[in-house]
């Protein structure tokens, strides 16, 4: 495994994808759709799987000691590490941002422990509609992008949605009860006790349903792969 | 002793089945692999090796089962389909950095010869090499790894003839010590005269021979004959092309023996493929 993910890093990683990963500045845009970010770096993990099918890689990983399932395995994990650095990039910005942009986003979420929950949903999105996309037959990379992205666009409008909605709501003379709480407890740095409470559960489901999803789309991937003939 | 058994290899296709290949590799020798384009050559190679995955059969590598211990069994195969041609924008020494890490038995000091003896230079980038010393990379890294048997697939397809003569012989001494053997797929019919130990033809996805070289060639003749000999002989003829002065074609060695009339000499390799692949089309080939 050691071996094939070096080879993930070493030969099928685009260049395209440290810029992408380097788009987590974004999160300094005042009023702004930060998960707009985690798409941009689902379109980088992209790049290199269409730079990897390119430079026949298939053919060349199955000319190596390794079983076609290790090989879908190790890339499954080549895309968790960069969905990871770029939440850990996520949190960071979130940290920064505490201190040094007190002022709410009006363009989507917050930064808070929301939005990397947010963000872990997107791309348990992502993973569970690309991956077996994808390996359904180990080229069409396009495609399976083309479907992870109608996926990831619609949780970026409703998550992101709801949160803009709140703030509008909060703003005009109208009192929503369920939009107050959004609003004091979701969408919100997590300053207060009960916010903390609710980002933590909202983070520890989105962790949840990431490993879930990343499980099943490499589960799947396997089994699809395994028909696949490398050409 | 058989390093390599394939038993009743089938693989369905639309348009196209695999059926029931069969053939052993025997250790210290060079098995040719023969067959026209299409004939199923690089499919039995791919399935063989899982790359497609098989509707039947078994492949042993020795004695083991090569779909149960494809990572073990793969350590001591060097697969070398074509020339070296993925990441081609990457230098050999990269892609070597990559590879050498898949293999406990890496031998630098091995490598770094196979490099020397190429005129490899490492430091330039796949899509900088010629055809053939992509093919001479590729062979390096097959080599390089110690690995037992290799299975090259056309790998002398668009080289010059001096490259192809400067292969065969590193392939004699590749299994000079009879300890390696090489599994050598091509439609270069005249590259296996050189160097095959055995022969292994498949046309049409079945397998038609697997036999020694000098076997398979002892089993047909090359007959000729006039014009007014030909509806004697015709049903005996494996293939046969007329032309102005009467006809020339293959039999099997037991007919041309009978055979009063004709003028019978040794069969090459290169034409028992093409007559016998001309067995389907007598009459056009009489026209």
């Amino acid at each position: 495994m050691k071996a094939l993910l070096s080879k993930e890093f070493k030969l099928c990683v685009h260049p395209a994808l440290f810029i992408y990963l380097a788009l987590i500045l974004m999160l300094l845009i005042p009023n702004y759709p930060y998960l707009v970010s985690c798409f941009f770096v689902c379109n980088g993990i992209f790049f290199c799987f269409q730079q990897a099918r390119e430079n026949g890689d298939a053919m060349y990983t199955a000319m190596l000691p390794v079983s076609k399932a290790q090989a879908v395995k190790a890339r499954c994990l080549f895309v968790v590490i960069i969905e990871m650095i770029d939440v850990v990039l996520m949190a960071a910005m979130c940290a920064f941002a505490l201190v040094a942009m007190p002022e709410t986003n009006g363009g989507g979420t917050d930064h808070s422990l929301s939005l990397i929950a947010f963000a872990l949903v997107l791309f348990a999105i992502f993973n569970i509609i690309y991956l077996p996309s994808f390996y359904k037959t180990g080229y069409k990379a396009g495609t399976a992008f083309l479907k992870s992205a109608i996926g990831i666009w619609i949780w970026i409008i409703l998550s992101d949605g709801m949160m803009i909605a709140s703030n509008a709501v909060m703003e005009s003379s109208v009192d929503i009860a369920f939009f107050r709480y959004l609003h004091e407890n979701v969408d919100c740095m997590p300053k207060t006790a009960e916010a903390l409470t609710v980002q933590a559960i909202l983070f520890g489901a989105g962790l949840l349903l990431y490993v879930v999803c990343t499980l099943l789309a490499a589960k799947i991937s396997v089994k699809r792969y395994e028909k696949v003939s490398v050409a | 002793m058989k390093i390599l058994q394939v038993q009743n290899l089938r693989k369905q296709y639309p348009g196209f089945l695999l059926n029931d290949v069969s053939f052993d590799v025997e250790e210290g020798c060079i098995m040719g692999f023969i067959g026209r384009n299409g004939a199923g050559k690089t499919t039995t190679i791919k399935t063989m090796l899982n790359l497609s995955h098989a509707d039947g059969g078994s492949v042993l590598f020795e004695g083991r089962d090569v779909w149960a211990n494809e990572t073990e069994c793969k350590k001591q195969i060097g697969l070398v389909l074509g020339e070296f041609s993925y990441y081609r924008r990457k230098k050999l020494n990269a892609i070597v950095d990559v590879t050498k890490r898949f293999y406990a038995d890496w031998d630098e000091t091995l490598y770094q010869t196979l490099l020397k003896r190429f005129s490899l230079d490492p430091e330039k980038k796949v899509s900088e090499l010629s055809q053939g010393m992509r093919v001479k990379f590729a062979l390096a890294l097959a080599l390089s790894h110690r690995a037992k048997l290799l299975i090259l697939d056309e790998p002398t397809s668009g080289l010059d003839p001096v490259s192809r003569d400067e292969l065969l012989e590193i392939f004699r001494a590749i299994i000079e010590d009879g300890e390696h053997s090489i599994l050598f797929s091509t439609h270069i019919i005249s590259d296996l005269e050189k160097c095959a130990d055995y022969i292994t033809y498949i046309k049409d996805g079945k397998i038609v021979v697997s036999t020694d070289a000098d076997s398979f060639k002892d089993a047909y003749r090359l007959v000729s004959g006039e014009a007014d000999q030909l509806e004697r002989f015709r049903s005996t003829l494996i293939g046969y092309r007329a032309h102005a002065f009467g006809f020339t074609g293959l039999m099997y060695a037991e007919d041309a023996e009978r055979a009063e009339g004709l003028k019978v000499a040794p069969a090459d390799m290169e034409s028992i493929m093409i007559y016998t692949e001309k067995e389907d089309g007598h009459e056009s080939a009489a026209q």
